[in-house]
């Protein structure tokens, strides 16, 4: 093994091509845990019964154990639940044809919907409650006020959460691996050991996420200055 | 897979699993103290603006919150013998667990050094100058001042940090490190007891973390007792009105607020 630095950037070619497996992750998760996050936000503000202790145990489950034991708990407990329900009410549907992929999704959804329920919900509580009493004196109703007034604030609040989460949840789609799903690390691997180059390759990898966080935090800066024109502060 | 699931598995696991509660707790240990320093030593020239030193510790900074642990686990396992053989140093006999201790300390080292700045410089200035005013010298006003203020001020990111590195260390295993994952999977596959194995392993990690957790929030009650602000408040992850504090705590990035893996 000598060390080979003209590889770095055939690793780093032949790695590109698992981008987007790594990003449908990301996004997938993002989206969905986004949805539950606000679902699960929601139930703990207005803390509705039944619900409430349901919200709060997932989200302390989640948010103490690894997302690792998240993908394998799912990856060996889903089939087994499936199958169990196919059996006995006699679906023809059958857990061999979830893709490996799929696995990822619904782990990592489940993962990224205990951390955003925590960003929705900080993000939520920040805005005034003077604001909310404000736009029903001028006559809006709940859902025009938490639309027009509340919601556009709570998303600046929690921009640069939403950021951070956005980057966990790119960070942690390297699990993928694990449940045999080809993204960026996994490609790296593969690369790494048909090559037997593997520092060559992970470092190639390695620039790629470092690129790639680097751009999610670009884009959160320029949408950040953009969503808080409003706060600019002065007389304006 | 194929054998049935049976819930007694997860009781006779647990104890299997906590035999190897030791390695993982010394991943924990050792790199938390090791990103205790480094996070001092890259917080310093940030703080005090020391010229070259600053941009260095800035690209380490971004290098290891950029990448994935998991990324740089493997770059340090693969990346520093072949380095290291450039100058003639053998590290083949070198035991994966330094590695990954090397690993996590540096990544835990990136968060702790904005951990450290952040609250240095969430202290208010006029407390310093307050100090001088007194006749205090500038390590005196750091030490008296400025440090128990700050640590009142970073513990409930400390906290997150400590979590999210014990939540971490649940990757050790792809080097082959025998920790609390590791030993989990021997298991499963050796039983074919998957989901009962899982189970057991992430009870563990939840007892840990909630203990932790407990531990460092009278930690903070005890080194915020000057303030009046009731603490109680910060259980169960209430969220601060207080802007001011919300502030801080943004400024901090939420370390790995975002998501422990």
């Amino acid at each position: 093994m000598k060390l080979d630095p003209s590889f770095i950037w055939t690793a780093f070619v032949q790695i590109l091509s698992a981008i987007p497996t790594t990003l449908y992750i990301t996004v997938v998760s993002v989206l969905i845990g986004f949805v539950i996050g606000v679902a699960v936000a929601l139930i703990r503000i207005y803390r509705i019964p039944l619900l409430y202790p349901l919200a709060v145990g997932y989200v302390t489950f989640i948010r103490g154990t690894p997302m690792l034991t998240h993908l394998l708990l799912i990856y060996f407990g889903l089939p087994v639940l499936i199958d169990g329900l196919a059996e006995q009410f006699g679906w023809s549907f059958r857990s061999v044809s979830i893709p490996m992929i799929g696995f990822a999704y619904i782990s990592f959804s489940i993962t990224a919907g205990a951390y955003m329920s925590e960003v929705v919900r900080s993000g939520l509580l920040a805005v005034d409650r003077g604001q909310l009493e404000a736009a029903h004196s001028i006559g809006m109703t709940t859902p025009q006020a938490l639309q027009r007034i509340v919601f556009p604030q709570a998303l600046a609040a929690s921009l640069p959460n939403l950021s951070n989460s956005v980057i966990g949840m790119l960070h942690g789609s390297t699990l993928a691996f694990t449940v045999s799903v080809v993204d960026i690390n996994a490609k790296a691997q593969i690369v790494a050991s048909t090559n037997w180059k593997f520092f060559e390759a992970y470092l190639a990898a390695a620039l790629i996420f470092w690129g790639l966080t680097f751009l999610i935090e670009r884009a959160t800066s320029v949408i950040e200055k953009r969503i808080n024109l409003y706060n600019r502060g002065g007389v304006a | 897979m194929g054998a049935p699931f049976d819930i007694s598995y997860v009781f006779s696991y647990l104890p299997k699993l906590l035999g190897t509660l030791g390695t993982t707790l010394l991943i924990v240990g050792c790199s938390l103290q090791a990103g205790i320093i480094v996070g001092f030593l890259v917080a310093l020239p940030r703080l005090y603006k020391v010229p070259v030193l600053k941009t260095c510790s800035e690209i380490y900074i971004s290098f290891f919150r950029g990448t994935p642990i998991l990324i740089q686990l493997f770059l340090f396992y693969y990346g520093l013998p072949e380095i290291l053989k450039l100058v003639h140093v053998d590290m083949t006999r070198t035991p994966v667990l330094v590695f990954v201790i090397l690993t996590y300390g540096l990544h835990t080292g990136a968060y702790m050094s904005e951990m450290i700045r952040a609250a240095v410089l969430a202290v208010d200035k006029g407390q310093i100058e307050a100090a001088y005013a007194t006749g205090m010298t500038g390590f005196q006003a750091f030490t008296r001042i400025v440090l128990p203020q700050a640590l009142g001020i970073a513990i409930p990111v400390f906290s997150n940090l400590v979590i999210a590195l014990l939540k971490d260390t649940s990757l050790a295993f792809t080097l082959g490190v025998m920790e609390m994952t590791g030993k989990a999977q021997t298991l499963g596959s050796l039983t074919q007891h998957f989901i009962e194995t899982y189970i057991a392993l992430a009870l563990i990690y939840l007892v840990i973390s909630f203990t932790i957790e407990k531990l460092l929030l009278i930690a903070e009650r005890r080194l915020l007792r000057h303030e009046k602000r009731s603490t109680s408040e910060k259980k169960s992850f209430k969220i601060h009105k207080n802007w001011s504090y919300r502030r801080i705590i943004a400024e901090l990035g939420p370390g790995k607020g975002g998501a422990g893996l």
